[in-house]
């Protein structure tokens, strides 16, 4: 019987392709029909565009001729009495007998480049449209669209899009199909809109509910649901490249998931498209930009970046500007712009400057080609959470009440301050230190011994000389003499994002010496951190490689030899050289940058040196006294205090008014550190202790990469093939001239753009978007491609219904969620998606939707969906990307280093989106169901069928747990028998009843396990052991692992990983 | 056999390895009536190929399949091959700025200050008749000398790993176009019916960790992803998800398998979506890879002396040269492109330690394959192809001494040889200047490479092509030329 069904449909396609004979009849049904009218943009571009353009088309550095067919004038002008096309006379126009002609020299397209002549068809509407007078129109989807009225229609309508698509259906001679069966349109529904299918409740609720309006109060249901935020996004990030490494050689992890999570959250509060458009292009640009918009300009941060040693910066800077313009261009425009970098497009009215006109746009960034390697890359921003801000405002709470607290103390304090100064001038020495975050302190009074809160065990040692020392500044320095050092022991071995400073007297007798390192010597460099001594000049080195990724900024000035200096290194941690900075006499000076290319972490096993550096490099000569090392990135006042070296008793017999600001500080820090009264200190300590709670609880907020113009914009150039060493000409931003001008009302800048993207004369933004939209319930667009609405693009199968959505996508203010009921409110979309053999003839790909979508559900849905049915979902919006199950060693194979740190617990059973994206190994199971790379923007959505996803669905450990856990659900909740716990799992996995053929197969599948399994209880134990989540240990183990086979093969079924 | 699956296991072999969601029947339909895919109507002549392109071959292929044995991170061809014995009086000095003219430098020695030249330790010697010039590093490669194929002067645009890489694999620097695999799978279809007709296999060796490699370096790019390369794992599951988890047996799996196919065939007989039938026969295919892949890379059966010939570590999966035999072994059964991967060639500082690493691991397995495959009579209709992305300077990067330098990355000249496949072997082509630094005659760029292969293959490679974006992409963009010299 089955074998019957597979001869006749073999048959029948075969009797189909006799049929049709010449190869046009189906695809004609689409462009036009039969005694039609020829029309241009519908018959006669995509055959200009396809087979002339690239030598007559709009490229002027392409055309061999003056011949053009991208215009009218072009390819009717007078060729010396000849002419390529003359209205109405086939005769006359030179064109026909050039397409016609046997001969290969003459011939069109040029056999000689490779091309075959055309159809018969497409040499008859060619001929045919010249016949009827060869009438021009611009591209079709240059002019903007206007509402058209929905056709009138017999049959059953819900809305506009079913009066397009019965009004086709007629005319092609097709009827629709009926309503779709209840179960399976609320199962459709509900992946579609959530990316989840609906529980047995919810099942149950529609199949009960009677009321006319059942179905929309699901549909509203849905889109009131936090997870259709979660289901829109997945198809946003495809198309914003989203990932969470930096997609070149070390592939390191970035951190945009702020940004994602701004599109999750955009999504359910239903932000209008134009908004959501506006914020992701030029949130930065809006008058005082909230915290989200500046999020949501990640979107142009996406790009991957280049930390690669020895990159050309400049190279990918561009590279970086390029793919925001073909993201920007494929996504909102629909048009491949990245054509047009090199040479005039091809096909499309883009020339080659406008192409970087659009670049000039993106070209403002102040941003490095050579990205970070690890984390991510200038211009970013702090990016707390909803939840982080709130505590964030308890914490400020915190401050101001301290703060108060403190204050209502003011003259306790001035009391007790001046009573203590009082005692200071009749005082012996005393002196203090600033004592927090001090790791490391050298005072050099006799000994080389220093104190190292930061690593209690650290030892100091001199090496290679004797100790020796000398008067110093604050009580006796270490004589150093170009050979001797001190080996200060395992301290401060920073990392390249921590902060630090190091500050030293010195009273230097050379030029040339290291003072504060921790560095370690190769053969070809020096790797580490220090502040040295060059050529006199103060030097503060951050080195992971000389060269292509250190930093080294150094003072303008040299220093004077042969007297004292104090001398203060910091570094905030930013990885940039503005961020390094050096003090002399606690005052900022003048600096220059040598090199500004820090990427990688340089931390080093050698110990803290003082005095020199690992290896060869010259050793300090002079004396250094009081070294401090601290785990911060001190004030320019801490600073200005810490080269104080005036000992307090001397301080205090300073009138007030005579003090330096450093001195007043240090008098009134050592007051309140360690000599106020109790009562003052706790209140100052408390106070202290707020900030740096709040410091350290915003140092730890995740950050996300923004858009952001530089100050003083650069001039951008055309550069010529594209080439980023060979600018060219100027240009200034700007819009392509085909399409409508940027608004008089806005400036001619990035906000302007993004005004533009969604002015209501655009005429591409509304009709791309909704095309997109229309693909991820269909599978194809009206526009197959959604990419392209160029020449080379194709005719939409349906103009009109294009058009209309369009329209009321505009009209509605770009509401979102109502263009999607629209769409699932359709008769169109809830019909069954059976196929007749009349329709798989007339309509294969079900073009003209005379039948529901059957479409393979996309991969994260298709692991989504395991994970519910089985009950292992954890839902929860948001959060840092999380690693769930991945075979071992992926990651090592390609890249080295360690392995993907598989997550636990809840982590494994996060929705899909939430998946840790590693651009060089994406995670298996996504590729293995065609999901896009996210290297570069995708928005066509494409489905296959291999062995590879049979063996993926069947064995790995997501599936195998999630069938366990499955069988587990149709034991506990699915009755007693057999029958109805298999048909349970069935239900849950496809909503629907199991019908009493498929009821035998599977009972026969479990009673063959069964058999099985009570012979194997080791199998069956090792069966059900897979996956980390906890067995149900009250469950008899044969049949655990039986059902859990059953629910394996259920989850494999065809109808199970497909939206029907 | 059941009837049912056997009629799908025809299916099967007329369609392998994937079909888009259009299916099986209207697969061919939608192929013939649709723009996008004008060019990927499914051959159905002749029994030994399925899939690909009706009009390929082009013209009659010298090569049926290709190995592809790429050293990833720039191996020297100072040291290897492009033997340049004036430069031995040159040592030290200067790299006269009349042959760097100005080339661009990697930021690694871009402000380096100065350049010595630094002559290779190696000793070379001519081999063969040909008279091939090969360092002592590869003695076994180099007794094949008259087998091999040299090309002196390839050259390619990039000058770091990433973007080189990926332009070696795919015609262009950027992520995003397919792999050569990918193109000569989807063109040409496939020879074999229970294995991936593109096979990729990565080592790496004793030396340096080496550069990261992608996933997208054998990805499908815009073709469809049924046309990437499957890689064949050195730990875990040869394949991805092959092993039957545990406690499900061949018979388990057998029957549930059964059971399946079953019910998508209700579900068939109800929708009528060909789609199921095409999902039934890669599941079936999913099956046969279960017993065909452990039985390609289980190699107990395999002789003592090809363990011999190949060197002790073709015992240890995951090697460079258990991959290389490996690789003879896909080629036996049909698999079109093979392509391994072996790290470890980035030679900054330390290249003589680390290039005698290496060789040690590649030489052996390297040349036993060419061996192999000649003693098998494969080596005329299967092209080998030994290269990295890239070469390196003749100036020492960091510090030159008696016995140790450094190289940097060189774009403008290196080498790499071919065996086999239509190739003309014992020859050498094209020659680098006195420094090998700049190239004196016919050059040889990545894109004429590409052209070459594809055209052993009876590929024309400006015809082989693919519309996206509305433009008909190929590999070799808008350039290459075969390398007609090179020819047999």
């Amino acid at each position: 019987m089955r074998s019957a069904m597979t001869e006749d449909r073999r048959r029948s396609v075969a009797n189909f392709l006799i049929a049709v004979g010449s190869l046009f009849i189906v695809s004609a049904a689409f462009a036009e029909t039969s005694a039609d009218r020829v029309r241009f943009n519908r018959d006669i571009r995509p055959i200009f565009s396809d087979k002339c353009y690239t030598c007559h088309g709009p490229d002027v550095n392409n055309r061999k001729t003056p011949l053009r067919f991208d215009t009218a004038e072009g390819a009717t002008q007078d060729l010396g009495g000849r002419f390529a096309i003359v209205a109405g006379n086939v005769e006359k126009s030179d064109i026909v007998s050039r397409l016609t002609t046997d001969d290969t020299i003459r011939r069109m397209p040029p056999a000689y480049a490779g091309h075959a002549k055309l159809s018969d068809r497409e040499i008859d509407l060619v001929s045919r449209w010249i016949e009827q007078g060869a009438e021009w129109q611009s591209h079709w989807s240059f002019i903007p669209p206007e509402r058209p009225e929905p056709p009138r229609v017999e049959g059953k309508t819900v809305n506009g899009i079913d009066h397009f698509v019965l009004e086709r259906l007629e005319r092609e001679g097709l009827s629709p199909s009926p309503e779709a069966e209840r179960a399976t349109l609320i199962r459709r529904v509900t992946l579609d809109l959530t990316g989840l299918p609906p529980t047995t409740q919810e099942i149950d609720d529609f199949l009960r509910d009677t009321s006319p309006n059942a179905y929309e109060k699901v549909v509203d249901r849905l889109l009131a649901s936090p997870r259709y935020g979660e289901r829109m996004a997945v198809r946003w990030l495809d198309s914003a490249r989203y990932a969470d490494t930096n997609g070149y050689q070390t592939d390191a992890e970035r951190y945009m998931w702020r940004w994602r999570d701004w599109v999750i959250e955009s999504f359910n509060d239903n932000m209008p498209f134009d908004q959501f458009t506006v914020e992701q292009i030029a949130g930065d640009m809006l008058p005082s930009p909230t915290l989200d918009q500046m999020i949501a300009t990640g979107f142009n941060r996406n790009h991957r970046g280049n930390g690669e040693g020895g990159i050309i910066a400049e190279e990918y800077a561009v590279e970086y500007v390029v793919d925001r313009v073909e993201t920007t261009s494929t996504v909102w425009l629909g048009l491949t712009m990245g054509c047009a970098r090199c040479h005039d497009h091809k096909y499309d009215p883009l020339t080659q400057k406008e192409f970087y006109r659009f670049f000039a746009y993106f070209n403002n960034v102040p941003e490095n080609g050579k990205a970070f390697k690890y984390g991510n890359s200038p211009p970013f921003i702090a990016a707390p959470t909803p939840t982080q801000r709130e505590e964030l405002e308890v914490l400020d709470g915190k401050i101001v009440e301290a703060k108060q607290a403190f204050d209502e103390l003011h003259s306790e304090v001035s009391a007790a301050r001046e009573k203590w100064e009082q005692s200071l001038t009749r005082s012996d020495f005393i002196d203090w230190t600033l004592n927090e975050d001090l790791i490391s302190h050298h005072r050099f009074d006799g000994t080389v011994a220093g104190e190292t809160p930061g690593a209690p065990d650290a030892r100091a040692n001199l090496v290679d000389g004797l100790p020796e020392f000398k008067k110093g500044k604050v009580g006796q320095a270490s004589a150093f003499d170009g050979k001797s050092f001190v080996d200060a022991g395992d301290v401060a071995n920073f990392r390249f994002e921590e902060d630090f400073t190091l500050s030293a007297w010195i009273y230097p007798t050379a030029a040339d010496g290291a003072i504060v390192t921790r560095t370690h010597e190769t053969p070809s460099e020096v790797r580490g951190y220090g502040m040295y001594l060059a050529d006199g000049k103060v030097q503060l080195n951050l080195i992971t490689r000389w060269l292509d990724d250190c930093t080294r900024v150094e003072t303008a000035e040299s220093l004077a030899l042969n007297q004292w200096h104090h001398v203060t290194a910091v570094y905030d941690g930013s990885r940039l050289a503005e961020g390094a900075n050096v003090y002399v006499n606690g005052k900022a000076v003048r600096m220059s940058v040598v090199v500004d290319a820090l990427n990688a972490p340089f931390g080093v096993k050698a110990p803290l040196r003082i005095g020199a550096i690992d290896g060869s490099g010259p050793r300090f000569q002079g004396l250094i006294d009081d070294v401090r090392v601290y785990d911060r990135a001190l004030t320019p006042d801490a600073i200005a205090v810490v080269a104080t070296e005036t000992p307090l008793h001397e301080l205090a017999r300073i009138k007030p008014k005579k003090r330096t600001r450093a001195q007043e500080d240090k008098l009134r820090l050592a007051f309140l550190d360690e000599y106020a009264p109790t009562k003052i200190r706790e209140a100052w300590e408390t106070l202290n202790q707020a900030r740096r709670t709040r410091e350290e609880f915003a140092d730890a907020f995740p950050t996300v990469m923004v858009m952001k113009d530089r100050e003083d914009p650069r001039q951008t150039h055309l550069l010529v093939r594209g080439q980023y060493d060979q600018p060219g000409d100027t240009v200034a931003p700007g819009v392509p001239a085909a399409l409508p001008p940027i608004p008089a009302n806005v400036p001619n800048d990035r906000l302007g753009l993004a005004r533009w993207l969604v002015s209501p004369e655009n005429p591409l933004t509304a009709r791309v978007t909704v095309n997109r939209f229309w693909q991820s319930y269909f599978g194809t667009g009206l526009v197959k491609t959604v990419e392209d609405f160029g020449s080379q693009g194709e005719w939409p199968v349906h103009l009109g219904l294009l058009d209309w959505l369009a329209t009321e996508f505009i009209g509605s203010g770009w509401d979102i969620k109502q263009l999607q009921k629209t769409i699932v409110m359709s008769a169109t979309y809830r019909q069954s998606s059976r196929e007749t053999p009349d329709l798989t003839q007339k309509d294969p790909e079900n073009r003209l939707f005379a039948r529901g979508p059957r479409v393979r559900l996309p991969a994260e849905v298709v692991r989504d969906q395991a994970l519910a049915i089985s009950g292992l979902l954890v839902e929860e919006v948001g959060g840092p990307s999380v690693k769930p199950y991945q075979p071992a060693g992926l990651w090592t194979e390609l890249a080295g280093g360690s392995d993907y740190p598989q997550g636990h617990g809840e982590d494994l059973y996060r929705r899909s989106l939430y998946t840790f994206w590693k651009r060089a190994v994406p995670p298996p199971q996504m590729l293995n169901f065609d999901s896009a790379g996210r290297e570069a923007c995708t928005v066509r959505e494409t489905r296959t069928n291999t062995p590879l996803q049979a063996l993926n669905l069947m064995n790995d450990a997501t599936f195998v747990e999630a069938a366990r856990k499955l069988a587990e659900r149709m034991m506990v909740e699915g009755g007693h028998t057999p029958q109805d716990r298999i048909g349970y799992g069935y239900r849950l996995a496809t909503a629907r009843e199991l019908e009493s053929k498929s009821s035998e197969i599977l009972l026969g599948s479990y009673r063959y396990y069964l058999d099985n399994f009570k012979t194997d209880r080791h199998g069956a134990l090792d069966l059900v052991s897979q996956g980390e989540s906890e067995r149900d240990q009250a469950l008899d183990l044969a049949e655990l692992a039986s059902y859990t086979t059953v629910a394996s093969l259920i989850l494999n079924l065809d109808e199970t990983i497909t939206k029907e | 056999m059941d009837p049912i699956l056997e009629r799908y296991q025809q299916l099967t072999r007329r369609h392998f390895f994937g079909l888009s969601s259009v299916g099986i029947g209207t697969a061919v339909l939608s192929s013939l009536l649709n723009d996008d895919l004008s060019a990927a109507s499914p051959r159905t002549d002749g029994p030994s190929t399925t899939g690909g392109l009706a009009d390929l071959p082009h013209f009659a292929p010298k090569a049926k399949r290709v190995i592809y044995l790429f050293q990833s991170g720039g191996p020297s061809q100072m040291d290897l091959f492009d033997y340049k014995p004036l430069l031995d009086n040159m040592r030290a000095t200067d790299l006269p700025d009349s042959i760097r003219q100005g080339q661009r430098l990697t930021g690694m020695t871009a402000t380096q200050t100065s350049f010595p030249v630094a002559p290779s330790i190696f000793k070379f010697k001519q081999h063969g008749q040909s008279g091939a010039w090969i360092s002592d590093l590869m003695p076994r490669t180099a007794k094949l000398a008259d087998n091999l194929s040299f090309i002196k002067t390839m050259n390619t645009t990039a000058i770091n790993h990433d973007p080189a890489v990926t332009f070696f694999q795919t015609g262009f620097q950027l992520a995003g176009r397919p792999s050569i695999g990918a193109w000569l799978s989807y063109g040409l279809g496939t020879l074999n019916e229970d294995l991936p007709s593109f096979v990729v296999m990565v080592s790496k060796g004793t030396g340096r960790s080496g550069q990261p490699l992608y996933n997208r370096l054998w990805g499908s790019g815009f073709l469809p992803t049924r046309y990437q390369g499957v890689k064949f794992r050195g730990v875990g599951d040869p394949v991805l998800y092959l092993s039957n988890p545990p406690g499900i047996d061949q018979d388990d799996r057998r029957r549930f398998l059964d059971d399946l196919a079953k019910m998508n065939e209700l579900k068939h007989d109800e929708f009528g979506d060909p789609e199921i039938s095409t999902r039934i026969a890669q599941y079936e295919m999913a099956y046969r890879m279960q017993s065909s892949v452990p039985e390609l890379t289980e190699l107990s059966g395999e002789p003592e002396q090809t363990f011999e010939a190949y060197g002790p570590d073709s015992r240890k999966r995951g090697t460079y040269a258990a991959n290389c035999l490996l690789a003879r072994r896909l080629a036996e059964r049909g698999v079109r492109f093979v392509q391994l991967f072996h790290r470890g060639w980035d030679q900054h500082t330390e290249l003589p330690k680390g290039i005698r690493a290496q060789t040690k691991d590649t030489d052996q397995p390297t040349a036993a394959l060419i061996q192999d495959l000649k003693d098998r009579g494969m080596l005329d209709d299967t092209l080998v192809v030994w290269g990295g992305e890239f070469g390196r300077t003749v100036y020492s990067q960091g510090k030159l001494t008696a016995d140790d330098y450094g190289r940097d990355h060189h774009p403008r000249c290196f080498t790499i040889f071919m065996a086999g496949g239509g190739i003309k072997p014992g020859i050498s082509y094209g020659e680098t200047d006195d420094y090998g630094y700049n190239i004196a005659n016919d050059p040889v760029h990545v894109h004429d490479l590409h052209a070459t292969i594809l055209n052993q293959l009876g590929i024309d490679h400006t015809k082989l092509t693919f519309k996206y974006q509305g433009r008909h992409f190929r590999l070799t963009d808008v350039h290459g030329e075969v390398i007609k010299p090179l020819l047999a």
